[in-house]
């Protein structure tokens, strides 16, 4: 092996016989290098670093350095406000093959893709018809060739080139205000295929010398609804690749080519090495399971294209196993793909689950793909993670890909509890929501817009010591900030906030509780010829966003909207006094004093809706789950929460906690100890009394099991999923039911 | 905090008792390396606060152990002292299940209502200790899916690779889920 090992190597290094290696070769000696010594590029010793390790940190920290500086400059350069004011953008430096090296701030995992693009530019023979030159520009944002997750998320490759060799690659990324897909916004909820995803471009050349050509502009114009907001974004990713690209070409010119090519792989496989010692250190091997689902609401919407007119269920199951070698999360048993917006692709999927282990292994050492490395995935062939179909669409693939990788960050937060590092082991929900649309202006203009707010902040999940903090966290971002509401009421014309609020009692209860999600009230107001709107939505609470409570918690509830059509506001502003959260709004309606022509509680995707002048439109996302037993939960934190207003009504708590309270003469509450004792005995008694035994509840569910009474959509999931090996045997071990046990997909 | 840095037993309590500060636990948390021997110490503070002998082996919950009981088993124990099961079983199938199924049943636990899940789509499942009556492990999923096993450590290996202690009773059959032997049982009744 090392003879032959040798021998290739000196086929593809540069300078050996004076030809310049092509893309494709560069790729395949990486794969080789990497696969036959199991270390990075055949990295075995850390040569530079051992040496003179002042020398090497130095030279990382200025490859750093330049992905940092791009992000603060480039997004104060040109960006709309989702770029420049929430965490949804992301620089990074690549090695030639696609690995990464160094990201700034923002949505970390994105990076993942970075390797996908270039082997398909590489198969693809992209460098030598018609080549690659430095300060060249590639747009990026498909699926299936360029591994992004969903088309609205928008890359910007940018070669360095040095001698007609591709040293590295500088890469831009943000998530579009609008990517012109039939369904406006970036996330196109309801395509059946790639088709309806919008502006999806695999890898292609869009600018020469630092600066795009003239049509790009056009492209941006005619193909989306946002075309100002989207070529201010443009312009900023290529800001931030320009400054990248000088920085790596001073870096090359201070240390030397044969310095920099050596080291570029040194500092992968170096943060390898510390990601599997943090593994080790952190994790208890074993076996971890976990599962979520997310309805896709297609039926009765989609007559025009009748083969996706159906309702699926999908199935999000992940198990975790470390190893030697890092660890593996295996998907098997998931669902097929199907026509719908929530596919995956093993790119798309890879940005998902490096969300968790990123934050997890990666704290303390370089953020490079040496997490790729360590970190084995098995996305099925034909799954929704892995479709055998080319034409899938992806344009909400966050919708279910991030529950997956809540199912990794939880069995993460399980080994460090068992491990007794307490203090890292928290609930992981990822419920978040956003709104979508599109309108005319009275004068006849047009716009496209999408609102992040509970994108970039949701709950955290219940630490297993504390509770959950509000609006915090965001699994995607270290950068968790909702933004201006300003900021978003000015790139949506005729919509403002009437109100924007933590919302009492959204979160999962627990010992210790999630912190609780949000709430916002939109009042439409004169507008125009038309606006209308969607929701994408990152689990809808029809189903929870992850299947699996914390010792004895439950998880956190999924997100809802709300639209008020037809309304009497201007009483209510008359009489100063307007719903400011979904609970406020639904209260003063039964009240009276909000009439509604048209009222609908959303559970699910809602399709398009037109708003008119004085509707209101109203959404909750970002809550999150609990830990432990709702009846260990201390008094006096239920009673704070009362007197917060944290939590519903007593009569909720009182039965959720067990906790017996009264209100004093100025409304405060006030715990009754020995009453609280007494009704907890009485809760635990009550639930001793209403259950049964697991073998009883196993005989009277394995009726239905057998009899196969299932809702279209539950028979529909079961029916994928027994499709793959590994959950058929599962179920059916779990259930003993004949081999061949199996139930029939639905037609449309 | 320095790399050779040990926690306490002290903040090990306070982690447990969740009276830990904020300061504290923010310290930990930003700790660049962690303290190696924390695990050992862990158990030890566990192993002082419960009622009963038994070695325990791992927590893997608030309240659920695996031990070493009299009878040299390894198995999963609630903290009130309740034996579930060989711990290569799912623990879970041996606790009481009360399953909320209606709208009205799920109010109660999820609030506001449009937060509540869809029955139907899903139903609630509430795992009790049949002993103390503890809440051990939630579950929302759809109707008929398979309880879920949600960890099966490899005990040995991390006894013997992770911490460099080998357990005295290694065996290559300990890490092995055993589950269906239990609903095999339960059929071959019924039968």
């Amino acid at each position: 092996m090392a003879e032959a090992l040798s021998e290739r190597d000196q086929l593809t290094t540069p300078g050996t016989d004076g030809d310049t290696p092509t893309l494709r070769e560069l790729v395949d000696k990486r794969d080789h290098l990497t696969n036959s010594t199991g270390h990075y590029y055949g990295v075995t010793e850390l040569s530079l670093r051992d040496a003179d390790p002042i020398k090497y940190e130095r030279f990382y920290a200025k490859m750093h350095a330049a992905v940092l500086a791009a992000r603060e400059s480039a997004r104060f350069v040109a960006a709309s406000p989702g770029s420049r004011e929430m965490g949804e953008s992301l620089w990074g430096l690549a090695t030639p093959e696609g690995d990464t090296l160094a990201v700034s701030l923002g949505f970390l995992s994105h990076t993942a893709i970075f390797p996908v693009s270039i082997r398909y530019m590489a198969d693809n023979d992209y460098d030598i018809n018609d080549g690659i030159d430095d300060g060249d520009v590639y747009a990026v944002s498909d699926g299936l060739t360029g591994g992004v997750p969903h088309p609205g998320d928008f890359y910007s490759f940018v070669p360095i080139v040095v001698e007609g060799e591709v040293v590295s690659w500088a890469v831009g990324i943000n998530h579009l205000m609008e990517n012109g897909a039939p369904v406006a916004g970036s996330w196109a909820t309801f395509s059946v295929d790639t088709f309806m995803d919008g502006l999806v471009c695999p890898p292609m050349r869009t600018g020469r010398k630092l600066k795009q050509e003239s049509w790009w502009k056009a492209i941006w114009e005619r193909r989306t609804r946002a075309a100002t907001m989207n070529i201010l974004d443009d312009k900023m990713r290529l800001a931030g690749c320009a400054m990248i690209h000088e920085a790596v070409h001073k870096l090359i010119d201070e240390f030397g080519m044969d310095y920099y090519k050596r080291a570029i792989r040194e500092i992968i496989e170096e943060s390898r090495r510390m990601i599997l010692d943090n593994m080790k250190a952190l994790l208890i091997p074993g076996t971890y399971n976990g599962c979520a689902f997310r309805l896709v609401k297609y039926e009765g919407l989609q007559n025009v294209w009748s083969h996706a007119n159906k309702n699926t269920l999908i199935h999000v199951r992940a198990s975790l196993e470390p190893n030697e070698n890092g660890l593996l999360l295996d998907t098997e048993g998931s669902s097929k793909w199907g026509y719908h917006s929530y596919n995956a692709t093993p790119g798309g999927a890879d940005c998902a689950v490096f969300l968790g282990m990123i934050n997890s292994f990666s704290h303390n050492t370089k953020v490079t793909a040496g997490i790729e490395l360590a970190v084995q995935r098995n996305y099925v062939k034909g799954s929704i993670y892995n479709p055998d179909n080319e034409y899938t669409s992806n344009a909400n693939l966050w919708a279910q890909t991030v529950a997956l990788n809540s199912i990794g960050f939880n069995a993460i937060s399980r080994a460090t509890f068992s491990r007794g590092y307490l203090e890292e082991a928290y609930t992981i929900d990822g419920n978040w929501g956003a709104f979508q649309g599109a309108g005319t202006a009275a004068d006849g203009s047009n716009y496209g817009f999408t609102n992040f707010e509970w994108l970039g902040g949701t709950g955290r999940g219940a630490w297993c010591y504390r509770d959950g903090e509000p609006l915090v966290w965001a699994a995607w971002s270290q950068i968790a900030t909702i933004g201006d509401a300003e900021e978003f009421e000015s790139t949506v014309p005729p919509l403002f906030y009437l109100g924007r609020k933590l919302l009492k009692g959204f979160f999962g209860y627990g010992k210790y509780r999630g912190g609780p999600g949000n709430s916002a009230v939109h009042w439409c107001v004169d507008p125009g010829k038309h606006v209308a709107l969607t929701r994408p939505n990152g689990g809808l609470s029809c189903t929870p966003s992850v299947g699996l409570g914390m010792s004895g918690a439950y998880p956190g509830p999924g997100s809802f909207m709300i639209s008020a059509r037809g309304t009497n506001l201007e009483e209510l502003i008359a009489d100063g006094e307007t719903p400011r959260d979904a609970t406020e709004l639904l209260e003063m309606v039964d009240e009276g004093k909000l009439k509604v022509n048209n009222l609908e509680v959303w559970k699910t995707d809602c399709p398009e809706l037109a708003l008119e002048n004085n509707d209101l439109f109203v959404d909750a996302a970002g809550s999150s789950g609990g830990w432990g037993d709702p009846l260990d939960r201390d008094p006096d934190l239920v009673i704070k929460d009362l007197n917060d207003g944290m939590t519903p009504h007593y009569d909720f708590v009182r039965e959720m906690n067990g906790v017996i309270a009264t209100q004093d003469s100025n409304g405060v509450w006030q715990v009754d100890l020995a009453g609280t004792t007494e009704k907890r005995a009485a809760l635990r008694q009550a639930r001793l009394d209403g259950s049964e035994t697991a073998e009883s509840w196993w005989h009277s569910e394995r009726q239905r099991i057998t009899e196969k009474t299932f809702t279209p959509e539950v028979r529909e999931m079961y029916a994928q999923s027994l499709s793959f090996e590994k959950f058929n045997l599962e179920f059916g071990g779990f259930w003993q039911v004949e081999p061949g046990y199996t139930l029939e997909e639905l037609a449309s | 905090m320095s790399i050779e840095a040990s926690v306490g037993k002290d903040l090990i309590e306070q982690l447990i008792d969740g009276t830990i500060d904020a300061e504290n636990a923010t310290r930990l948390l930003k700790m660049d390396r962690k303290d190696k021997d924390r695990f050992i110490n862990y158990i030890a503070v566990l192993q002082e606060r419960v009622s009963w002998e038994d070695q325990i082996l791992m927590r893997l919950g608030d309240k659920v152990y695996i031990v070493i009981n009299a009878d040299k088993q390894r198995v999963a124990k609630c903290e009130c002292g309740h034996e579930f099961c060989d711990y290569r079983k799912n623990w879970k199938l041996a606790c009481k299940i009360r399953t909320r199924r209606t709208l009205e049943e799920m109010q109660q636990v999820y609030d506001p209502t449009p937060a509540v899940p869809e029955p139907g789509w899903q139903e609630i499942r509430e795992f009790f200790c049949p002993n103390c009556a503890s809440q051990l492990a939630v579950e929302v999923v759809a109707p008929g899916y398979p309880i879920v096993f949600e960890m099966l450590p490899d005990l040995d290996k991390f006894y013997r690779e992770y911490l460099g202690r080998p357990l005295e009773d290694e065996s290559s059959e300990w890490y092995q889920d055993q589950t269906h032997s239990v609903t095999q049982q339960w059929a071959a009744k019924a039968s």
